[in-house]
């Protein structure tokens, strides 16, 4: 196992994984989503209180839970880039800001979409959702700041430390609907052993939720396969790569 | 007439207009990471194939 993440580390062998692990993740979704969409969309039932408009839960709650999950994901492997210095890390860390951002925008927008009809209002400055923006904006200065340096290591230390302070804010946004008296609502997937919502409801926004992280994935493998060519465009296996096969 | 009014003839009825305005938004930011993904790979392979151009001359 140590063994392979060290050779892992090295962007060569780190470049081989990404490009035959592409496929995979983008067939995963594509079928994923597929079928996530089909059956939230069109088979599962209406909703006793919400109507219709719940079923904008198939896309809020994916991209709201993969918002936080991406935050942490930059921020472990910023840490792991600031401690070993390892430069895929870095890169796996820069990568994922601007995926992270939009997804947190989905889950904003899509929030406020279902939240006018629902609450009367698109916004309220109500504790999930202020975090949420909070979450936004860590997001823009992550990217920011990592924009703000040539160099792309000094870019790296400084933006990692940014996010690991930020890390903070991960547990205020998953205990906001518990800690304070909110508007928005409890999670139904707190205890999955005893749902609180039908099966047919459920299954789809599972789906969905591994649709989003293999979506997270692709992203993630296409950026980061540039970001090492770019990084490491003074070594020998670029410039064969580039100039070999325009691929 | 509201816009959330005039589109209930579509699937979900009153609540269509937020139904797709959301799956809408969603489509267009997701698909906007893989045009700035594409747009973005096509660069850095312009960048780099200059660069070693220059440096054979």
């Amino acid at each position: 196992m140590w063994k392979w993440i060290q050779k892992l580390a090295s962007p060569k062998v780190f470049y081989e994984t990404i490009n035959r692990l592409i496929p995979w993740f983008l067939w995963l979704f594509i079928g994923l989503i597929l079928l996530g969409l089909y059956w939230g969309l069109a088979v599962a039932p209406v909703d006793y209180q919400q109507g219709e408009s719940y079923r904008i839960m198939y896309i809020h709650v994916p991209s709201a839970w993969l918002s936080m999950l991406v935050y942490f994901i930059m921020a472990v492997a910023g840490g792991i880039g600031l401690i070993w210095q390892i430069k895929m890390a870095q890169v796996i860390a820069k990568v994922s800001a601007p995926i992270g951002a939009s997804f947190t925008l989905i889950a904003l927008a899509t929030g406020a979409i279902w939240g006018k009809p629902m609450w009367g209002t698109w916004w309220v400055w109500d504790a999930r959702l202020t975090s949420e923006l909070i979450l936004l904006f860590l997001y823009l200065a992550y990217i920011s700041l990592n924009n703000a340096f040539d160099n792309p290591k000094t870019a790296a230390k400084a933006s990692s430390i940014l996010a690991i302070v930020g890390l903070v804010n991960l547990p205020i946004i998953h205990y906001s609907v518990k800690w304070w008296n909110t508007l928005h609502q409890g999670s139904i997937l707190e205890d999955i052993s005893k749902p609180s919502v039908h099966p047919d409801m459920l299954w789809p926004l599972l789906i969905m939720v591994f649709a989003f992280q293999f979506l997270y994935a692709l992203l993630l493998l296409l950026n980061a396969k540039d970001e090492v060519l770019v990084r490491e465009q003074n070594s020998r296996w670029v410039r064969e790569l580039v100039t070999g096969e325009q691929a | 007439m509201t816009l959330a009014e005039t589109l209930t003839y579509l699937p979900y009825g009153k609540y269509a207009f937020y139904i797709w305005l959301s799956y809408g938004v969603t489509f267009l930011v997701i698909a906007e990471l893989f045009v700035r993904t594409s747009r973005n790979h096509k660069k850095v392979l312009v960048v780099l194939t200059n660069k070693y151009a220059r440096e054979d001359d």
